[in-house]
């Protein structure tokens, strides 16, 4: 799957996004400037036109002043043709060029006025009689420019007519602007060319730019498909500039990865130390059976038989603590919460533990004295803590004092385990509530103060754990007692108290002391 | 007495009747659901022993079933799953009880009795327990070993008439935990091996017959 996603990238560069969105915007920038283009040209076409058109009607009413006023004699048609080609040579788009000439023609019938045509420049009689037949079969208005095709001619005349006299003839005067229309042709050619000039260029522009943002993407697609064919080192290469959407996305990206291969490097570490943890164990029972199938002394054989238990034992807490912490931090532990008095909780597992405490000649002081109630899992409650104090049995060393102090404020209860010990090694400090976590002297599996936090968390509360200033370690533990009315918090100073204040003082011979109410 | 023991895994379901016949029972076992049902409705046993998982039912429903069938006999619940099922917890402030897997056979056993015990109505509670020469005063709270009054703790005493209670039968650590200290730990602590030693040491130390014997690898045992 990820092998053809990688060639998807790699394909026709027809089948991109980065294509297909240019196309698209292309095509909406094409047809909107065309339109705009054609605007523009319909607009100076206009107005050429009405020029010309405005040109056609006074030069028309000259003509008919000069018809009125000259006699119709033999130099009659040579005024008028002068007169007319004076006015043509006024005509601002006169060109030049003989191939972009206007032609211009004046035609007047009745009362036999000769010669009744005349076109400038001087055409052919067959045109002529071309002319003088279109005219007679169109009805031309006056005062207004109309289109007239003539056989012969490519493009139509604009011609206009006025009526010389009531009843005489007459004047028709026609205008073939060849100049304004090749200017309008190369006009439009113009357009055209620069139209597709900039529509190209806008193309080129927009798949480039876009296929450079979109490799981005692609960057991302390659380093997912890397992670999916398990290389979990794989990283999206990315510049911190331009900070926009992709390289957002980058990071975001880069973060969940960093976060994944993290946890997936804590499993691994975790089943590394799982199996390693149960190899042990597993181990011991198989050779202990071993050897007890291979003695004849039954003595031995049983011996070694009760190890092979005791190994078992082992085994089977660590696969159900590993597997409760696992639960609680997934959060699907299943709690049977009742209404729970913390105090005498800690006051009946002190009880329990008073003895292995006063056997390592260490104090365990607990101040618990009021009633606190919370909605707790007591099952759980119990083991998180028995966990805290043979915690404490372990490494708090020889002759260590231990107080435990349990404390109500704003809704929460906490229970703060407190030792005199040599503390955490810096190293270890923020790892204690990790899984598998243990210093290199330890003899537990590592799952106590894990399972501690677990328990905290199902239940929505918290654990840390510190070194006192003064040596030492605390760890706490809080959980939500929303049942109690606020209270501020009982002062406990951050040193140890040879003795808290109204407890009584040890006698000897008796080193543990159960505060109650 | 008569049990029925339901479990489909054959190995577990052998050492369990064996354990169970070695410890007075009458003994039928089977690894099937609608086998049970058929056994148990026949109205004879005086417990059962049911696994959840059996391959063609789930073992809460056929406790159901034969319940709902007016079969009252008490049942020790086995579960593999670890975190107890709430409909198992309602079975056992029902009357019923469970154990999760691993355990140890002794404390089968045990909780068996309890059950048993538990569904006998009524029996004259004792007021002096003796074993050998020791002898618990229970309402004095007083404990003698030869004629010599043992100075002992609350917790301790406690901790000695459980063990005197089940004499002659080995308790594990956490039916010690559940029944002297009302706590229920699913997983083992050493703590009570501690007050073990420390009640060794009042008990035993003055006297050349042990009482107190450790069981390696399942618990102990008080015995002459």
């Amino acid at each position: 799957m990820f092998s053809r996603i990688r060639r998807r990238i790699s394909g026709s560069l027809y089948r991109t996004a980065a294509w297909r969105l240019a196309l698209r915007s292309t095509i909406v920038f094409a047809a909107s400037s065309a339109l705009v283009f054609l605007m523009m040209y319909g607009l100076v076409a206009r107005t050429i036109r009405e020029r010309s058109d405005s040109w056609l009607i006074g030069e028309s009413e000259t003509l008919k002043q000069v018809a009125l006023t000259t006699p119709k004699d033999a130099v009659y048609g040579r005024i008028v043709g002068e007169v007319a080609e004076l006015a043509t040579q006024e005509f601002a788009f006169d060109s030049h060029d003989d191939d972009a000439a206007n032609t211009v023609f004046f035609y007047e019938n009745g009362e036999g006025a000769e010669p009744p045509l005349w076109v400038s420049p001087s055409v052919g009689p067959s045109a002529k009689a071309a002319i003088i037949a279109s005219l007679r079969s169109s009805n031309v208005p006056e005062r207004s420019a109309v289109s007239m095709p003539v056989p012969g001619w490519r493009m139509p005349f604009r011609v206009v007519s006025v009526h010389v006299s009531p009843g005489t003839g007459r004047i028709y005067l026609g205008l073939q602007d060849t100049a304004a229309r090749i200017m309008l042709t190369r006009l439009l050619l113009g357009f055209f060319i620069g139209w597709i000039a900039m529509v190209l260029f806008g193309f080129l522009t927009a798949v480039l730019s876009l296929r450079g943002t979109l490799k981005r993407i692609d960057a991302v697609t390659t380093a997912a498909a890397n992670i999916g064919t398990g290389d979990l080192s794989s990283r999206v290469a990315f510049a911190d500039k331009p900070n926009d959407e992709i390289a957002r996305l980058t990071r975001t990206f880069n973060t969940m990865l960093d976060r994944i291969s993290a946890s997936v490097n804590q499993l691994r570490s975790l089943t590394d130390s799982v199996a390693h943890d149960m190899k042990s164990p597993i181990t011991s029972v198989r050779g202990s059976l071993e050897a007890a199938l291979s003695t004849d002394d039954a003595n031995l054989s049983r011996e070694l038989v009760a190890r092979a238990v005791e190994s078992l034992d082992r085994l089977s807490e660590i696969v159900t603590t590993s597997l409760d912490v696992a639960e609680a931090e997934a959060g699907a532990l299943r709690l049977r919460r009742e209404p729970s008095d913390l105090a005498d909780l800690i006051r009946r597992v002190a009880e329990l533990y008073a003895p292995a405490f006063s056997e390592r000649r260490q104090t365990l002081t607990t101040i618990a004295d009021k009633p606190v109630q919370a909605m707790l899992d007591q099952r759980f409650l119990v083991r998180l803590l028995s966990n805290l104090l043979e915690n404490e049995l372990r490494y708090a060393g020889e002759g260590a004092k231990i107080l435990v102090i349990l404390s109500e404020a704003n809704g929460h209860a906490q229970i703060r385990v407190r030792d005199d010990g040599p503390g955490f090694p810096a190293g270890l400090l923020d790892q204690v509530f990790q899984r598998f976590a243990k210093g290199d002297t330890s003899e537990g599996h590592g799952l106590g103060l894990a399972f501690v936090r677990a328990v905290a968390l199902a239940h929505g509360g918290r654990a840390w754990v510190r070194n006192l200033d003064t040596g030492g370690v605390e760890i706490g533990v809080e959980f939500p007692a929303p049942g109690s009315a606020p209270e501020p918090l009982s002062p406990v100073t951050d040193t140890l108290p040879a003795h808290p204040p109204n407890t009584p003082v040890p006698e000897p011979g008796n080193d543990v002391i159960v505060t109650s109410s | 007495m008569r049990l029925l023991v339901v479990e489909d895994d054959r190995t577990i379901r052998e050492f369990l009747t064996r354990a169970v016949t070695e410890a007075g029972f009458r003994v039928d076992a089977c690894g099937r659901g609608d086998e049970a049902e058929s056994q148990a409705l026949e109205g004879v046993h005086d417990a059962m022993i049911i696994d959840l998982t059996l391959p063609d039912m789930d073992g809460l429903d056929l406790i159901h079933r034969l319940r709902s069938q007016g079969v009252t006999a008490p049942v020790l619940i086995l579960s593999a799953r670890r975190s107890v099922d709430e409909r198992v917890l309602g079975l056992e402030r029902g009357g019923d009880d469970y154990l999760t897997k691993p355990f140890a056979v002794a404390e089968v056993v045990a909780r068996l009795r309890a059950l048993l015990r538990r569904s006998t109505p009524n029996q004259p509670e004792a007021t002096r327990l003796r074993v050998a020469d020791l002898e618990l005063d229970l309402i004095r709270r007083e404990a003698h070993r030869g004629g010599a009054e043992l100075q002992l703790t609350q917790q301790e005493f406690a901790l000695l008439e459980y063990l005197c209670r089940n004499a002659g039968r080995v308790v594990t650590r956490s039916m010690v935990l559940d029944h002297v200290w009302k706590m229920r730990f699913d997983t083992s602590t050493n703590i009570v091996d501690v007050h073990i030693h420390r009640l060794r040491n009042k008990v035993d130390r003055d006297s050349d017959r042990p009482l107190i014997r450790t069981m390696r690898g399942v618990g102990y045992v008080l015995k002459d």
